[in-house]
């Protein structure tokens, strides 16, 4: 018993020479800055100075929110990892795109091609610094480069640069500054290319990649928490304008909802594409809040694989016949696409208004269709067999820009009609992943159309000889047009070539289009210059500011 | 029938709740012949539409019939519960008896695992089980089977064990009664009245753990009407189209009230402590 009154004593004896402590140390201090004041007011005072500094220190922190595309961080791991490399400001490119998606100087300005356009000569900016402080060389930009083209070549990553630019040659010449590639070909403009993110001029030679890639970027990583949260710090050596914010915390949020409800709490201060057209609206008629948006350039579609069932081509068309594109883009997913039949968006300058739709919504042409091409349901259990089996078409999706909301209209649509759809929904990066093996029939996604500023690319996915045709797709007259393309340099002749392609893919029920999808960036009204760009490759710059 | 009728007269509650849960899978089985809107035609013009007219309770985003859902979802989880609930009795039954009856090696190794598996948070091993096994319903029930056998083959040990050493168990042997014998005429008679009223009492639980995988993505699979599933689907419209999550909510309320009721009073009826009274 003693020994607990002991204790309490103590304890109580402890507490007041703390607050005796504390009181002085407020006297001191009052004393030192020859301050005429109470206690009272010196409290009063410190408290205030804590409240700036929380202040200070919360308006100097952005917290973004936004979907995990990806794991890894290392841009040759697969393509959504460039990606958010370059979204989540750590690396930039040689070449920024405007909202016209014309290639602006960036960490290159200035540069000569030779008029063969294959010998491009790129001069690199000066003054340039890693977030780790290393200079920007043309040497650093030559290892960052031949890194992506290497990583392809070994196989360690499935990021295929080799896709938009191959090259015979690239060398760095450090006293001139400037890096020159020759290029195995003739490129009409390789700035554009160069302002993709696999081109994003990382410090290859330092730090784990994968979690830890140093870029030129605003923001540099402090702590990577896989598939939770990324605390980034501003990069003292930015070589643009000041960064705006000191911490930066990417926070995942994979629902679109979560995401409303997070910005609406004061969780985050942005959050990008949130696809709930009812959260949108609330978002947008609030004066709390800004709602940048953007539409246009990029198509959510299925791959149809037509190395498996769908090789059929009655069976694609009766698909593509049976699905209302209007009702799904403007019910079901609350007109967060726009409808559209070719694989191009009917925004871009690519002879949308001149095409055909092959299959325009009609049910009974479907079923028709399919009862003409020996596709019927003869075991009486609902579904219709083809060559002895029933059709089961294995839809894989992930949760982005309501593709699974689409999936799901399109497997009730198809029911209808006496073909069962399974819908399997998954990540990201295992969508790719069973994208790039084949194991799918259909397979939903959404895809920057003019990725490099020009389809031609894009449209590399049904271009047979392809590494990048994952559907299998395959028709001579496309092949010799893209072939034809490749080389043709004239914009007006490109356009027209394109506008064909367009064509042959529809006519060949190649692709099952959803729509064009406008994106968005929400931000509270505390923070401005939260803009969503046209190229989908900027999210966190150092724009973004307190609005004050 | 007077037998029947005195019962009835001593056991009022258990025979409302029984004639509920009577009346819901009546509901169940019948909602074929009654319901007229199929649960999975979809009209996508007519999706998010409100309660009333055609639409008792509303439509979903695919213009799907919320009522019909509702109705057609009780056979989904009224099936699948009760397929656990008896999966679940059976598995711990057995492995709790035969590891109180027989001891040494197998009793340690039963015993063991069960203690492995309690040892996580039940709910968080189920949905690794099920994320592993992919989402299907049926997966689902396997999952949550796994975690929740022992519950019941501790409690079937522990009253095994009570009787294990009884002089009449011990008669028993001496006459030469085979084990399997013994567990038929004295251990099983023993254990199933408490194990029984367990397991009417968990059937709720085992409904609001189903339908808890579904909500999170690892049970039923879209397009499939069940109830988890069905406020899955709503949560995202939850504010402007709260009838998508209100009516499935209401329905797995209903339903899981009326089994835990119907759990208390079996309890009440079969505990020989009550008989005593």
């Amino acid at each position: 018993m003693r020994r607990i009154i002991n204790k309490k004593t103590a304890l109580i004896l402890t507490l007041l020479a703390v607050i005796a402590g504390t009181s002085l140390a407020g006297c001191a201090k009052d004393n030192t800055n020859n301050d005429i004041s109470t206690n009272n007011e010196t409290s009063t005072n410190d408290e205030n100075n804590t409240q700036k500094t929380e202040e200070k220190d919360i308006s100097n922190t952005l917290n973004f929110g936004c979907t995990n595309f990806s794991d890894s961080l290392d841009p040759s791991t697969m393509i959504n990892a460039a990606w958010c490399v370059s979204r989540y400001g750590i690396g930039e490119g040689l070449f920024h795109f405007d909202d016209e998606m014309n290639a602006d100087y960036y960490l290159c300005d200035n540069y000569s091609v030779d008029e063969t356009n294959t010998n491009w000569v790129f001069h690199i900016r000066d003054g340039v610094k890693f977030s780790n402080g290393n200079d920007l060389t043309p040497s650093k930009v030559v290892a960052s480069l031949s890194y992506m083209y290497s990583q392809e070549a070994e196989g360690t990553g499935n990021s295929t640069p080799s896709q938009y630019m191959t090259y015979d040659s690239i060398t760095a010449d450090d006293s001139a500054g400037t890096v020159t590639i020759v290029t195995s070909k003739p490129y009409a403009d390789l700035c554009s290319i160069l302002a993709h993110p696999y081109y994003s001029i990382l410090d290859v030679e330092q730090g784990n990649i994968s979690e830890n890639p140093i870029g030129t970027g605003p923001y540099a990583i402090v702590s990577y928490d896989t598939d939770v949260s990324i605390k980034m710090a501003a990069n003292e050596y930015y070589w643009g304008k000041e960064v705006p914010y000191q911490n930066l915390n990417i926070i995942f949020i994979k629902d679109t909802t979560t995401k409303a409800l997070a910005i609406r709490n004061g969780d985050v201060d942005v959050v990008e594409n949130i696809n709930s057209s009812n959260d949108l609206t609330t978002l947008q008629d609030s004066s709390d809040f800004n709602v940048s948006e953007a539409t246009g350039i990029r198509c959510g579609f299925s791959y149809m694989n037509q190395k498996g069932i769908l090789a059929n081509e009655a069976l694609r068309n009766a698909v593509l016949l049976a699905l209302d594109d209007e009702t799904m883009c403007n019910i079901t997913v609350g007109g967060m696409y726009t409808a559209g039949y070719s694989v191009l968006p009917s925004g871009l300058d690519y002879g949308y208004q001149n095409l055909k739709d092959s299959t325009p919504f009609d049910v009974e042409a479907a079923v028709k269709c399919l009862d003409d091409a020996g596709i019927t349901d003869t075991d009486g259990d609902g579904y219709r067999e083809l060559n002895g089996q029933m059709i089961n078409l294995n839809y894989l999706t992930y949760d982005s820009r309501n593709l699974t909301d689409f999936t799901e209209a399109i497997a009730v649509q198809l029911d209808s009609i006496g073909i069962k759809v399974t819908v399997n929904t998954t990540d990201a990066d295992t969508e790719w992943n069973m994208l790039v093996s084949g194991e799918y029939d259909l397979l939903a996604t959404n895809w920057m159309t003019v990725p490099v500023g020009d389809p031609y690319s894009y449209l590399d996915n049904w271009y047979s000889k392809s590494t990048a045709n994952y559907c299998g797709y395959a028709n001579e007259e496309y092949d010799r047009l893209y072939e034809e393309l490749e080389s043709e340099l004239n914009k007006d002749a490109r356009a027209k070539l394109i506008e064909q392609l367009q064509q042959i893919l529809i006519d060949d029920a190649a692709v099952l289009v959803h729509g064009y999808y406008h994106s968005n960036m929400c931000s509270v009204a505390s923070v401005t210059g939260a803009n969503i760009y046209t190229a989908d490759y900027y999210w966190i710059t150092a724009d973004i500011e307190p609005s004050n | 029938m007077k037998r029947m009728l005195d019962f009835v007269r001593l056991h009022k509650q258990f025979a409302i709740l029984s004639a509920l849960v009577f009346l819901l899978i009546l509901t169940a089985v019948s909602a074929p012949l009654w319901i007229k809107i199929s649960p999975y035609d979809s009209n996508l013009k007519d999706a998010f539409l409100p309660p009333g007219g055609e639409h008792l309770f509303g439509t979903d985003k695919l213009g799907r019939d919320v009522f019909s859902r509702v109705i057609y979802g009780s056979r989904i989880s009224l099936t699948s519960s009760l397929l656990l609930t008896i999966s679940v009795l059976f598995l711990g039954t057995v492995l709790g008896i035969t590891a109180g009856y027989f001891g040494g090696v197998i009793d340690t190794v039963v015993m063991r695992i069960a203690d492995m598996l309690i040892s996580f948070p039940g709910m968080v091993l189920a949905i690794a089980v099920a994320g592993i096994m992919g989402a299907s319903t049926m997966n689902a029930v396997i999952a949550i089977l796994i975690v929740s056998w022992t519950k019941y083959a501790r409690l079937a040990r522990s009253l095994v064990l009570k009787i294990r050493h009884k002089d009449y168990i011990y008669a028993a042997l001496t006459t030469g009664s085979k084990n399997l014998y013994i567990l038929k005429k004295y251990m099983l008679p023993n254990v199933m009245p408490t194990l029984i009223v367990t397991a009417a009492s968990d059937i709720g639980t085992m409904m609001l753990e189903l339908a808890g995988l579904s909500f999170l993505g690892f049970g039923a699979k879209p397009p499939l009407a069940e109830w988890g599933l069905m406020l899955n689907e709503g949560r995202i419209y939850m504010m402007d189209y709260p009838w998508l999550m209100i009516y499935p909510g209401f329905a797995i309320c209903i339903v899981v009230v009326i089994f835990n009721l119907l759990g208390d009073s079996l309890r009440d009826i079969l505990d020989p402590r009550n008989k005593t009274k």
